[in-house]
């Protein structure tokens, strides 16, 4: 939202501060200050000129050799190449050492100089309008004359070019995300407003704007108008003018515009938008003679209708559009664009000017059906108030009269919903408050105010904060609404927002008004008290980051990927995509789908990692996975806490990369619940239970070099190889393995895992068993039954130390130590025997074991 | 049946008998109903040569598949209870020097340890959510315009309401769950006072500054007599235990829907002091942009059945990575979710 400082002046009856403070008070109370356009710098040096004498340049046909009267003793000598330059006219010109304003922002703006043109002197130029920034036109440089300059201005040789036509100004470019909720600060008169609120000065708003108009009743012309969706469109004012003589604005108001980021088009055009800029009140005009059956009016659109928009394309709406028609169909779509077939052009003698209010709801959406955004729409869709349509329909039909001698041809029409009429009724026409429905009057009392902001604001306070920006304030005694119970010592405030504070609600709206009015830096700055009681701790939170930290320790690097992956990632791992929720509207294509489990996306960056020199890593990731039938008991989508990894080595090694795997999701949980009894059953051989999103889980791997792991007889996930389909397809190195792990067992703490000291001392047998092939290592260990034999008089423990099978053998063997330690005694060589005998003993039943 | 079916069948089963199932793609049966589409009446010829093509496409998927399977029914079966394999040893852990935390994680653990000193609980966000939480709950009423400000990400598919689900677009999508799970505390007269550090998604283009999956930490402070300055004065003290040294800090109005008043809040910068006018931080403004907070909006508090005429409260949001991206210079936010080791292992 651009801001012009000359605006805002007209408006306010106090003195401004310098700029910087202004800018400060703004980012400070207002919102975000994007940028500071000093316009007067800009133009510093543009002056007005009479040509005086205008002469062929003797050696260029196309140059002229001028001598202007800049205001100084001498008339100074410019060499112009425009077509149009003549003598007696008035020009702007560019004197030495200025900087042509077109260039000001650029990295290195032109500078001019005096200089000879085919051997004449010339000092500086005289300025087309695109040199000057206020328009694109270079055929010719500008010709200035009398209707160019605002009442109460003349044109006078060697006066400042900026002074002259306003643009000795200073734009203030505020942020539009700060005023989403606000109609009113899309205006140079809302902004004005604010501004004398936030410097503590109280604003008047003109009375063209607070005061009902009055309409005189033209006619000449045959004008219906009507409203057929009075719901969405609470007011649509019209009016019929004749006689229109439609040509380029004067240059003031031009300038006005452009400073405004505005664009001049012609005197009808640019006066609709120069009230809309003012005011935040889009208007529009309509060439009276192409409105077929002389009618104008709102309804909602027909499914299929379409029409051309003054972009130049053509649109197909639906019954949920509101568009603006004639007698036989659409002109424009409503709040947003006008049609392309009843523009004003320079040949349109008849005009109609349309204020209106449409639902802003609709109207957004609408925008965002037909991807058209304009500045009419993001004003709409703010809220504007339809209690000023009357007052800015008054305002632009005499600005239109100014502008172009038109006159009224017809009534002021001013169709209103039954609320709205209601509501109008029920109000003095020359207050700027309504009573009724549309604008509630808020109780509040000074109480509220300060618990919400930690102040002490008097009443008095409070209400002046309010009255500056003409918000009404009473502190009569009223009666107090139910939750204003205890605090009756308080008066009580009834705020009545002004008609064009459509954002004002609730109590919570007085609340920021005065805070932000008052100062928000300027609240006091106190901690909550609270109790010493210890804030709870979360159970799942600090279980992961338990995990992170434990497979840190074991060498993995934690990896965050994205929760959406491409369809190629869950094929290439073998994935269903049919079973993922898909994303309706991803910018890229890489993130089509939720992922249906955490491993596939950690495949994916296994290859680039071995590429940038990483030989061997473990990569983690802890996530989530989910799958589009399985729904929590609120409703939404399962979220399954995953732990994924995945081992990758460059370099072959003898032995399967499975057991990397293994080792450290075993570091992992014997460091985070120590003690908890860990088994694997291979996936093949495993009944899996018929759950879609387990199934899915288990699909990139290799299933008789996976295993399913159970911790303390829970399913806990798998571990394991990846099927050489998938291995290919990611480009695995063949040393690869991963897991993916639930969450829930590791939230949890598992008891101290403490084993007293004994004072005596330990015996260490190694013992090997001779077994088939297809026996498992975990089928004789846990034949030992350790737990069995460990008591009050002994613990005895086992760990791998080989296991050898020679080329072609049958039978492997098993070769573990066993150490055994007593409690009560030590332990003779015959009590190592007996036990020694007992384990093996076990084991030989259990497996058919030779003891070798 | 007619005879492209006939033929399907056929193919079918000689790529599941075949050794090569990829010669069946050549097989000659394809190449004669090919050659006879030019004999065919031309109105019959565009169907024909669909049947052909989707012939063809079954056959494709039907040699991939057969190919994967294929290959992965080569492999050698293992031991899965051993330590390790036949002839083998224990194999080692990876160095722990090498290990790392992710960077971002372990920023969200510092910021769960000062808020926990402050009495704050930490909660988990959500990665798919509903209208209701991240919008209706938040005082977003359907339709609203500022639904815009947040480019959010949707599902094909509808919740039961025949609504799109969501990847919330700020973890304030769990506020009305921590109103509501807590609320218990405020009749014993102890504060709701709860973060949310979690992963939040915006459908934006990536660059160095954008990233559509992000962390950002939300706080909830309610109780009796809260007010504005208390929000200010909680999120100064915040900072300065988390940058440890004493901060300036302001806050400027702002717009949201679910508080008001609304603040952008920024702090002096921590890293130049605002001496340095080549600070790359602040861009030598002094100043940093931080976080967007306010008062928990009347109807969010109401959303929760949380009386707002006998309880307030504040809530903030702040973007995570930007403060690491601060802390350690870090030149692209991509790189975090880039799962690069070069990146990683730095930390």
């Amino acid at each position: 939202m651009k801001v012009s400082l000359n605006q805002v002046k007209q408006y306010v009856d106090f003195e401004l501060p310098p700029v910087d403070e202004l800018v400060a008070r703004i980012n400070a109370q207002l919102g975000g200050v994007e940028e500071v356009i000093d316009l007067a710098d800009k133009y510093k040096d543009a002056k007005i000129v009479r040509v005086v004498e205008c002469e062929k340049h003797p050696d260029a046909d196309r140059l002229s050799v001028c001598k202007v009267d800049a205001g100084g003793d001498e008339l100074v000598q410019v060499v112009c190449g425009a077509p149009n330059v003549h003598a007696d006219m008035w020009a702007v010109w560019l004197p030495p050492e200025s900087v042509v304003p077109a260039t000001y922002s650029d990295a290195e703006p032109f500078v001019l100089g005096a200089r000879k043109l085919r051997g004449v002197m010339s000092h500086g130029m005289l300025a087309a309008a695109d040199e000057l920034d206020i328009g694109s036109d270079h055929e010719g440089i500008v010709e200035l004359t009398e209707a160019d300059v605002s009442a109460g201005k003349s044109l006078e040789a060697g006066a400042s070019f900026a002074a002259t036509f306003g643009l000795d100004d200073t734009i203030i470019d505020i942020e539009n995300k700060m005023f989403t909720h606000r109609p009113d600060l899309f205006g140079q008169l809302g902004v004005a407003r604010e501004i004398a609120g936030i410097l503590g000065h109280k604003f008047t708003s003109p009375e063209w704007y607070t005061a009902a108009p009055e309409f005189g009743a033209g006619e000449g012309l045959e004008f219906e108008v009507f409203n057929d969706a009075a719901d969405k469109a609470p007011r649509f004012m019209a009016v019929a003018l004749k006689n229109v003589d439609v040509k380029p604005s004067p240059l003031w108001l031009q300038c006005s515009l452009v400073a405004m980021g505005g664009k001049p088009i012609n005197n009808i055009v640019d006066a609709t938008n120069y009230v809309m800029l003012l005011t935040a009140q889009p208007t529009h005009a309509y060439d009276y003679d192409k409105l077929r059956g002389n009618k104008l009016g709102v309804r909602m659109a027909r499914d299929g209708e379409k029409a051309e928009l003054l972009n130049g394309k053509t649109y197909e709406f639906t019954s949920d559009d509101i568009v603006i028609v004639d007698g036989e169909g659409v002109v424009g779509l409503a709040g947003i664009m006008g049609g392309a077939t009843s523009e004003v052009s320079s040949e349109t003698k008849n005009i109609v000017l349309e204020v209106a209010s449409f639902d802003m709801y609709a109207v957004r959406k609408s925008a965002m059906r037909h991807g058209v955004f304009t500045d009419a729409l993001t004003r709409f869709n703010k809220g504007q108030s339809p209690l000023q349509n009357d007052r800015i329909l008054k305002l632009l039909t005499m600005s239109v009269k100014d502008l172009s001698h038109a006159v009224e041809a017809s009534a002021v029409c001013d169709l209103k919903s039954g609320e709205l009429t209601t509501t109008l009724r029920n109000v003095e026409q020359d207050t700027i408050f309504m009573q009724d429905s549309l604008i509630a009057t808020l109780d509040t009392t000074p109480h509220f105010v300060n618990s919400r902001l930690g102040t002490e604001l008097t009443l008095a306070e409070v209400e002046t904060l309010l009255k500056n920006v003409e918000f009404s304030v009473s502190d009569e005694e009223g009666n107090l609404p139910e939750h204003f119970e205890g605090t009756k010592s308080y008066p009580v405030l009834l705020v009545q927002p002004p008609f064009w504070r459509t954002d004002i609600e609730l109590p919570e709206d007085i609340v920021e008004e005065v805070g932000r009015l008052y100062g928000f830096d300027k609240l006091p700055r106190e901690l909550p008290q609270r109790s010493s009681a210890p804030a709870t701790h979360n159970a799942e939170i600090a279980a992961k980051q338990r995990v992170r930290e434990t497979l840190a320790r074991a060498g993995g690097n934690e990896v965050l990927t994205y929760s959406f992956v491409h369809e190629n990632v869950i094929k290439k791992a073998g994935q269903d995509v049919a079973q993922a929720f898909g994303l309706s509207n991803a910018l890229s294509p890489d993130l089509q789908y939720y992922r249906l489990s955490v491993l596939p996306s950690l495949l994916g960056y296994v290859h680039m990692n071995i590429r940038a020199g990483h030989d061997e890593f473990l990569l983690y990731e802890i996530g989530k996975a989910h799958h589009n039938e399985v729904f929590d008991d609120d409703g939404l989508p399962a979220e399954f806490g995953r732990i994924a990894g995945i081992y990758a080595n460059k370099q072959e090694q003898r032995d399967a990369a499975y057991y990397a795997a293994k080792r450290a999701v075993e570091y992992l949980v014997g460091s985070v619940l120590p003690g908890a009894k860990l088994s694997y059953t291979r996936l093949d051989k495993y009944n899996a239970p018929d759950f879609k999103p387990f199934t899915q889980l288990l699909t990139p791997f290799d299933p008789v070099r996976t295993a399913v792991i159970m911790i303390d007889g829970k399913l806990a996930g798998v571990i394991g190889e990846l099927r050489a389909s998938v291995a290919k397809a990611f480009k695995l190195p063949k040393q690869t393995s991963g897991f993916e792990l639930f969450i829930s067992p590791f939230v949890r703490t598992t008891g101290s895992q403490y084993v007293p000291l004994s004072r005596y001392p330990s015996v260490q047998r190694d013992v090997s068993f001779r077994i088939d092939t297809d026996v498992n290592y975990a089928d004789v260990y846990d034949a030992l039954s350790l737990e069995v034999f460990t008591n009050n008089e002994q613990r005895i423990t086992a760990e791998p130390l080989d296991i050898y099978q020679a080329d072609g053998a049958d039978s492997k063997t098993i070769t573990l130590r066993i150490t055994m330690t007593p409690y009560t005694k030590t332990l003779e060589s015959d009590g190592v025997a007996t036990l020694l005998e007992k384990l093996t003993t076990s084991v030989v039943n259990a497996t058919g074991a030779q003891v070798v | 049946m007619n005879e492209i079916q006939e033929l399907e069948a056929i193919l079918l089963r000689r790529v599941a008998d075949s050794s090569e199932p990829r010669e069946v793609l050549k097989s000659p049966e394809i190449k004669a109903l090919y050659a006879r589409i030019p004999a065919l009446d031309p109105s019959e010829r565009k169907e024909f040569g669909q049947q052909i093509n989707a012939l063809k496409q079954l056959l494709e998927q039907a040699v991939r598949d057969k190919e994967s399977a294929d290959e992965d029914a080569v492999s050698e079966p293992l031991d899965v209870t051993a330590p390790f394999g036949i002839n083998g040893t224990l194999p080692a852990l990876l160095p722990t020097d090498g290990g790392s935390v992710h960077p971002l994680r372990q920023e969200i653990a510092a910021l769960i340890e000062i808020f926990g000193r402050m009495g704050f609980v930490a909660e988990e966000s959500r990665e798919i959510d509903d209208q209701y939480h991240m919008f209706e709950t938040l005082n977003f009423p359907a339709g609203h315009p500022a639904r815009d400000d947040y480019d959010t990400f949707m599902t094909i598919q509808k919740d039961g309401d025949g609504e799109s689900l969501i990847a919330p677009a700020h973890t304030s999508t769990m506020q009305n769950r921590i109103l509501r799970k807590y609320r218990d505390r405020l009749e014993t007269g102890e504060p709701i006072a709860a973060i949310v550090p979690d992963r939040v998604f915006r459908n934006e283009d990536l660059d160095a500054r954008h990233e559509h999956t992000f962390y950002q930490v939300e706080g909830v402070y309610v109780a009796k007599g809260v007010h504005a300055g208390m929000l200010i004065a909680t999120l100064q003290k915040f900072l300065e235990e988390y940058y440890g040294k004493k901060l300036e800090v302001r806050v400027n109005p702002f717009y949201f829907p679910f508080t008001e008043p609304s603040f952008e809040f920024a702090l002096s910068c921590p890293f130049c002091e605002g001496k340095d006018a080549s600070c790359k931080v602040c861009s030598g403004e002094g100043w940093i942009e931080l976080l967007g907070c306010g008062m928990i909006h009347p109807n969010v508090l109401r959303a929760a059945d949380i009386d707002p005429n006998e309880y307030t409260g504040f809530a903030f949001g702040c973007g995570i990575d930007r403060l690491v991206m601060m802390k350690y210079g870090i030149e692209d936010v991509r790189h975090f979710e880039s799962a690069k080791l070069d990146f990683l292992k730095q930390f």
